[in-house]
């Protein structure tokens, strides 16, 4: 096809639970490198993407492309192999309470291996000094040892994404990586994203709540409002009217404001003054 | 006025039909009490009809056994216990205690009861271990939430229920006559119970596991086998090993009592002994396996507290 080198191609995708379609017919194409934020109300079907991307959940209909050849056709271990390659961090953290935080960094590794080592737990020197090398880089190596369960959400969340960096992956999908994260939890967190994005040149895909996170660390925005995408562009285009298609008004006609569910540790001051004339909601336009 | 005249009508109805309501439950409650009542007076009469020696005229004999089982020196019981001679002994198999000493080295020896718990408790440890083994592959498989194929998982469930079903009495008979009476058989019908017994405790435990981690294995691309690995077992160890310190107290009842049906150990010595009215005899057979159950329960409730309860801990924090 037209694809060019490890884009990722979204064709006509659609899923559905039962009666309810939770994502209906999108076609995105995401080529090498970009940072995405998918934003929309919450049921919007911006998890099931994810997820169908992930092949967490199949498709209803629809296929996906990575790089020309189709992944979500994919069973047994070629589907492990794209899973791999396609990494993926939840707002939950999915890690492994239980276990240290350096064996869960290290089964990231567990694709590239045999599952007989695997089983015995047995990894190697040089995967151990990467999976601390990781750890170091998201700041939090003095952890390596404690149960992942003792961390709080923004380590674990941090341990996640040294996880996810030990597959080596193509393209890293977040869901929701910040919405358990308080404010300065939720900046360190992105802040990882977007450097694993400039200096590794991994496609990040990322489901957003936020708004201004969303305009101050993507590259590219995805509205989506019941399954269907309704907006595609670049960040400035997200404008009043945009995001009044994204996520409609509410039954007053009054219109999202941003400051509130902004995660922005350096918020303007008269955003909070609520007590004085009515301010437009997005000061910025 | 009292406050209920205040209430409006609707409200009293209410009230109402809430205290017939209760009334009736009672009524139902009554009765299913005294259908109970005639059902066990019923079944008592007709099992002392259809019992030859016929409770009630028996009872009282109750504790005839008394009199043979309480020797005539209670020192004896310690001699028995120790395999230490006897001045009563006279040559029958009543006192001939210093006979079953097991020589170990020189003149150190293991008393003879000792010994044979020592085969009971293995007995059950080995079937334990047996049943462990097999149990935690198959309590995966036939978790709703983990199976790799539900129709694997009905098989595997399937035959687990098989394993429960038969008492491991029955069992060990099939096997004595295959393996000839002793211990084999009597691990081999304890270990396959244990097997489907633990099973079905272990699948229990497994599908109320939390599935985020395995989520992220599967997001990560590991195959089954390293879900199970990583995400499963670390969450449910503490709690199969709790189940499994259960089943060993329970093993070793069960063990004492394959003894007696020719699974060698010391059920067997002690059934000889009461059937032959050694009243010293038995009485040490049965402080010993007392003191041994004794101990091994308390011994894995200690440990079960230990791993549990660090656990919940860990959980907590």
């Amino acid at each position: 096809m037209s694809a060019s080198a490890a884009t990722l191609e979204i064709r006509g995708v659609s899923r559905r639970f039962g009666k309810n379609t939770a994502v209906s017919d999108i076609n995105i194409s995401i080529p090498r490198g970009q940072m995405v934020g998918v934003i929309g109300r919450s049921g919007a079907g911006k998890s099931t993407l994810l997820r169908m991307v992930n092949r967490l959940i199949d498709p209803s209909q629809g296929s996906i492309f990575f790089d020309g050849a189709e992944v979500s056709s994919l069973q047994g271990s070629p589907l492990r192999r794209w899973q791999r390659d396609c990494a993926m961090i939840f707002q939950q953290f999915n890690l492994v309470p239980r276990l240290d935080v350096l064996t869960n960094v290290l089964l990231g590794r567990l694709n590239h291996r045999s599952t007989f080592s695997n089983l015995l737990g047995m990894f190697t020197r040089t995967e151990c000094a990467e999976a601390v090398a990781a750890l170091e880089r998201l700041d939090i190596a003095r952890t390596a040892l404690q149960p992942a369960g003792t961390l709080s959400g923004g380590q674990q969340q941090r341990v996640a994404i040294a996880r996810a960096m030990m597959q080596q992956p193509k393209v890293l999908l977040a869901d929701e990586p910040i919405a358990s994260l308080d404010p300065l939890n939720a900046k360190v967190v992105m802040d990882s994203l977007r450097d694993i994005n400039q200096r590794e040149g991994i496609t990040v895909i990322t489901n957003l709540h936020t708004l201004d996170t969303a305009r101050a660390y993507c590259n590219r925005i995805i509205g989506m409002a019941a399954g269907k995408v309704v907006f595609d562009g670049a960040p400035e285009d997200l404008d009043r009217d945009a995001v009044r298609t994204v996520y409609g008004a509410d039954a007053s006609g009054a219109e999202i404001s941003e400051a509130i569910t902004s995660t922005s540790v350096t918020i303007k001051p008269k955003i909070l003054a609520s007590a004085g004339p009515l301010e437009p909601a997005f000061p910025g336009y | 006025m009292t406050s209920a005249t205040l209430h409006s009508d609707a409200t009293r109805q209410q009230a109402d039909a809430w205290r017939r309501q209760t009334s009736l439950r009672r009524f139902y409650t009554a009765l299913g009490i005294g259908l109970l009542l005639v059902a066990m007076c019923a079944t008592m009469w007709f099992a002392d009809e259809a019992n030859a020696g016929h409770f009630f005229d028996r009872l009282p004999h109750l504790l005839d056994f008394l009199s043979w089982l309480i020797p005539k020196d209670w020192n004896d019981v310690w001699r028995a216990l120790f395999d230490i001679a006897s001045p009563n002994d006279k040559g029958t198999q009543e006192f001939n205690f210093p006979l079953g000493r097991v020589y170990v080295w020189g003149g150190f020896y293991i008393p003879e009861y000792f010994e044979l718990m020592l085969t009971t408790v293995n007995v059950a440890l080995v079937s334990t271990f047996i049943g462990f083994v097999f149990a935690v592959p198959f309590s995966f498989i036939a978790a709703r939430n983990l199976t790799p194929s539900p129709v694997l998982r009905l098989v595997v469930k399937r035959f687990m229920e098989l394993l429960r079903a038969f008492p491991e009495i029955v069992i060990a008979g099939l096997f004595a006559a295959i393996v000839s009476i002793g211990p084999v058989a009597a691990i081999i019908a304890i270990g396959l119970h244990s097997i489907g017994a633990l099973g079905k405790l272990f699948y229990e435990i497994n599908e109320n596991i939390d599935m985020r981690p395995e989520e992220g294995l599967r997001a990560v691309g590991a195959n089954w086998f390293e879900r199970v690995r990583f995400a499963g077992l670390p969450q449910v160890l503490p709690n199969f090993m709790s189940y499994t310190l259960l089943r060993i107290e329970i093993n070793v009842r069960i063990s004492t009592i394959m003894g007696a049906v020719g699974g060698g150990g010391i059920g067997e010595e002690l059934k000889l002994s009461i059937s032959r009215g050694f009243g010293a005899k038995t009485l040490a057979l049965v402080l010993l396996l007392f003191i041994t159950i004794f101990l091994v329960d308390q011994f894995s409730a200690w440990l079960r507290r230990k791993l549990v309860g660090e656990q919940a801990f860990l959980m907590s924090a």
